[in-house]
Parts: structure tokens; C-alpha cells; sequence
């Protein structure tokens, strides 16, 4: 595939913390406009695989190219056009809502319009709240909104729906959907695979830092030869042998 | 610009929300002062000088704030931010080094000059304080003394790892400046070697400085004191952001 068409390309990544191998040679490949879900059981490595194509951590071996660009060399280029949800995103003890949304919006050449993303994602209410004081789900919508500041041509959500309620779950769905189709790529992880039929169009499963599967969630049920895609994913990902 | 001025508006807020420094200082340095105030009123320093008490203490008055915001406040400020990732949540966004470390310095130095200007005003207002010497030689070794210490804070933030190793190095520079910088035991009683020793922290030769501008006395070499803090000064924040750490 030509690389103009990706918007993440994986090479080779391997990565160890202290003689234990946590990435084994990791290729990815995440085209465009597309949503593409990085799956595993927790410790699979999924944290470290997004953190290493962020630059925030430093692989042992391999190279990354997001957006045809090193994201170690050229940070402050690349997220203008990068937006990032944290799975442990924290925030200044004291701050409103407000307060953050502003404070992340004047860092972007051209933010999108923070008000309106709250009221989308219904945290339009709480803007003079102090961040600590939402709900969970209220915090989580918080952080997304954040990653979709910048008015991003690719964004990176980690365990996006965690913590939200199911009509909220739809809500988030929706809007990520809307904004596939305006060209948004998506590079997401998640623990439910309800989420992931309904959003993406790639899937990469991880066991134990080595990717076991690459496809689409229909090539996913054949593989395996089961019915469900979640029965699918606990046969690729080996969580079932282990339970 | 329009980011420096939206950030430095917001950690201000946060930082004043916060409380900590607007007491330790705003507030503090004003207590001791009333409480001088109210000892010495305008009594003379010493028998047959012309300066009063007030006048003398003036410029270590004013390095209160000076050794709270660099010694305490930046530094720990910045290794909160690391240690709770929020340094990390930047990382992720085009905002630099330079720039965050550049609006947590700015908010330091407005406490410090709103320090400076209450102290000189209550001073003057009340105990009829006035500045011997010369008012831009001792605001110049004002700016001087706090750039410098300010910029220590600032490589400390900077590189320690977490809130508690830098409040440790922050121990660790804060009180023998205190004790030996010549703010609480006169530097002319110290041993000759020891002199030397101490005169390489920015405060010792900020307060000896601050001290002779104000009352108009002898300053003796002026360029070495400046040569020590601006030396000082360049290379904390060199190392300050080179070094920098976002988690």
C-alpha cells in the first residue's frame, strides 16, 4: 500500500522492560479515514504499541511513521494534525472545564470549536464545573473532547468507552461515525467487542506483544470459525485458554 | 503569543485557587514586616548610622518571596505536573519545553513583584522607609537575585523525577541558602574559605546587593556578584530545558 493512503505505518517494533518482551516485532498498518481497533487482554501491550507510535516512549527496535512524519523529530508539526485521549489522563487539581478545554485549544492552529463538542457530547452544561467534580462517563466524554480539539485528521483513543453508560456508549459511536465520514482516522482500543464490530472497519489482535490476527471483524468469525465476534476474539487472543 | 497569554492566564487562576503562595509570598513576607514594624518602628540600625532597622531589612524582606516561588513553588509545581501526568497530556499536543517551563517561570516572577511592591509601599507608607541609594540599582539587583533563583527552581522542576525528590532537592538548596546566603547569620562572620563557598549562591550575593543599593552604601565590586548570578542564571535554564523530562 502506497504510504500516502496511511495515516500509521508500523514497522518491526519491539520493545522490553527490563528483559521482558512486550512488543515482538509489531507491523501495523492503518489506512486513512478509516476506524482501526488495536485489541488484547490487558498487558497484551496495546498501552505501549500506541505510546511508542506517539513517541512518548522509546522503541528498542523498529520505525513508526504517523502521518508520514517521525513523531520523536517533528512533535510540535505533527500534533497540529494529532489528537490523543489518554487511558490515565489527568488534569491540574483545580481546574473547571472551561479552563482545560481553553487551555488545550490555544495550542492548535486552528482548534476546533470547544463549546460546541460539549454540547455534543452532552457535557455542554458542566463547562464551569471543576473537572474533578463530573461523574466518570461525564470525565471520559471530557477527555475525548479533548482529543478532538485540535480538529484532528487522526485520533487516538484509548479504552474510549470505558465507564459509560449504553445510551451514552451510542451517542459516542454515533458522533465518531459523523466524523469517520467527514475523513477522521481513528486508531482505537477497547475491552468491548460490541463497540468494535459497530465501529471498526480493521482489527489487530495482540497476545503477549505479537500481533495474531490483522482483518476485518468478518474475516475475524471465519478465521476462528465462531459465530459471535467476541467468542472470535477470545480464540485469537488466547484469553479463553488462559480462563 | 496567544497561547503563552491563554496558558499564564489559566495557571495563574489555578495557582492563586490554590492558595500556597499567595500566603507564603504575598502574605508572609507583610507579616514579618509589620511585625519589624511594630519592634523597630523607625529606631536606627545601629547607634550613629542613618538608616533605620526597616531600611536595612528591606532587600532580605523582599528575597522571602524570592526563596518561596524558586525554591519551593516552581520547582514543585512543575514535578506535580510530571508526577500526575499532566506534563504527559502536553506531550501530546505542539506546545514546547521552553514554553510551558517559560508561563510556570512568568507566574513566579508576578509574586515576587507583587511581593516587592507591597513590601516598599507598606514600608514607606508606614515607617517612612526610603531607598538611601539608588531606586534602579536596588530594583536591578532585585530582578537580578530573582531571575537567578527562580532559575535554579526552574532546572530543579525541570529534571527531578518526582514531587518528592524535588522538594528534597528544594530542601536541600533552600535552607543552607537560607542559614549561609548571609539572609540570617552575616556573611562577615564566616571563615574565609566558607565565604568563598557561599558566594556562589545567587542569594548570598543578591542580598549583599539589595542591601548596599538600598542603604546607598559602597558596593564594592559590582561586576563579580553579576557575572556569579547571571552565570548561574544561564545555565539553570539551560539545563532546564535540555534536560527536560515529561514524565
Amino acid at each position: 500500500m502506497k504510504d500516502e493512503n496511511l495515516a500509521v505505518r508500523v514497522e518491526g517494533l519491539t520493545k522490553s522492560y527490563q528483559g521482558r518482551t512486550v512488543l515482538n516485532g509489531l507491523d501495523l498498518a492503518v489506512r486513512r479515514g478509516t476506524v482501526f481497533g488495536l485489541l488484547g487482554a490487558n498487558g497484551a501491550g496495546k498501552s505501549t504499541t500506541i505510546e511508542c507510535i506517539l513517541g512518548t516512549r522509546r522503541a528498542d527496535s523498529g520505525t513508526v511513521a504517523v502521518l508520514g512524519r517521525d513523531p520523536k523529530k517533528e512533535r510540535g508539526a505533527l500534533f497540529q494534525r494529532v489528537g490523543v485521549q489518554f487511558q490515565e489522563g489527568d488534569y491540574q487539581p483545580e481546574i473547571k472545564v472551561f479552563e482545560l478545554c481553553e487551555e488545550i485549544a490555544c495550542l492548535y492552529n486552528r482548534p476546533a470549536d470547544w463549546r460546541e463538542l460539549c454540547r455534543r457530547f452532552g457535557i455542554g452544561g458542566k463547562l464551569k464545573n471543576a473537572v474533578k467534580s463530573l461523574s466518570g462517563g461525564e470525565r471520559q466524554r471530557l477527555f475525548i473532547v479533548l482529543a478532538l480539539i485540535p480538529s484532528p485528521e487522526l485520533v487516538f483513543l484509548d479504552e474510549l468507552t470505558t465507564g459509560l453508560d449504553a445510551k451514552v456508549r451510542r451517542d459516542v459511536w454515533r458522533i465518531l461515525s459523523e466524523l469517520k465520514g467527514e475523513g477522521l482516522t481513528v486508531l482505537l482500543t477497547s475491552h468491548f467487542m460490541d463497540e468494535v464490530e459497530a465501529l471498526c472497519d480493521e482489527i489487530c489482535i495482540l497476545r503477549q506483544g505479537t500481533a495474531v490476527f490483522h482483518g476485518t471483524v468478518e474475516q475475524a468469525r471465519a478465521q476462528s470459525g465462531c459465530e459471535k465476534f467476541e467468542d472470535a476474539y477470545l480464540q485469537l487472543s488466547g484469553e479463553e485458554d488462559a480462563a | 503569543m496567544r497561547s503563552f497569554g491563554t496558558l499564564l492566564k489559566n495557571e495563574m487562576k489555578l495557582n492563586i485557587r490554590n492558595m500556597n503562595m499567595v500566603i507564603f509570598a504575598v502574605i508572609l513576607p507583610l507579616v514579618v514586616l509589620v511585625i519589624l514594624g511594630f519592634i523597630y518602628g523607625t529606631k536606627p540600625a545601629a547607634e550613629g548610622v542613618s538608616y533605620t532597622f526597616l531600611e536595612q531589612s528591606v532587600g532580605a524582606l523582599c528575597t522571602i518571596s524570592i526563596c518561596a516561588s524558586g525554591l519551593m513553588g516552581l520547582p514543585l509545581v512543575v514535578s506535580e505536573y510530571r508526577e500526575r501526568k499532566i506534563l504527559k497530556r502536553f506531550q501530546v499536543t505542539p506546545v514546547s519545553p521552553a514554553k510551558l517551563l517559560a508561563v510556570e517561570f512568568t507566574i513566579y516572577v508576578l509574586y515576587c513583584a507583587v511581593s516587592l511592591v507591597t513590601l516598599l509601599l507598606a514600608s514607606m507608607l508606614f515607617w517612612r522607609v526610603t531607598i538611601h541609594g539608588s531606586l534602579p540599582a536596588f530594583l536591578g539587583s532585585w530582578l537580578l537575585t530573582m531571575v537567578s533563583t527562580l532559575s535554579i527552581g526552574l532546572m530543579v522542576g525541570g529534571i527531578a523525577r518526582n514531587g518528592k525528590s524535588a522538594s528534597v532537592i528544594a530542601c536541600l538548596l533552600y535552607f543552607p541558602m537560607l542559614i549561609f546566603s548571609g539572609a540570617t547569620l552575616p556573611l562577615e562572620v564566616m571563615p574565609g574559605a566558607m565565604q568563598k563557598v557561599v558566594s556562589i549562591f545567587p542569594l548570598t550575593q543578591g542580598i549583599q546587593m539589595m542591601k548596599a543599593t538600598s542603604l546607598g552604601l559602597p558596593t564594592g565590586g559590582l561586576w563579580g556578584p553579576v557575572a556569579v548570578m547571571g552565570a548561574v542564571t544561564v545555565i539553570s535554564m539551560g539545563v532546564a530545558v535540555t534536560c527536560f523530562k515529561w514524565e
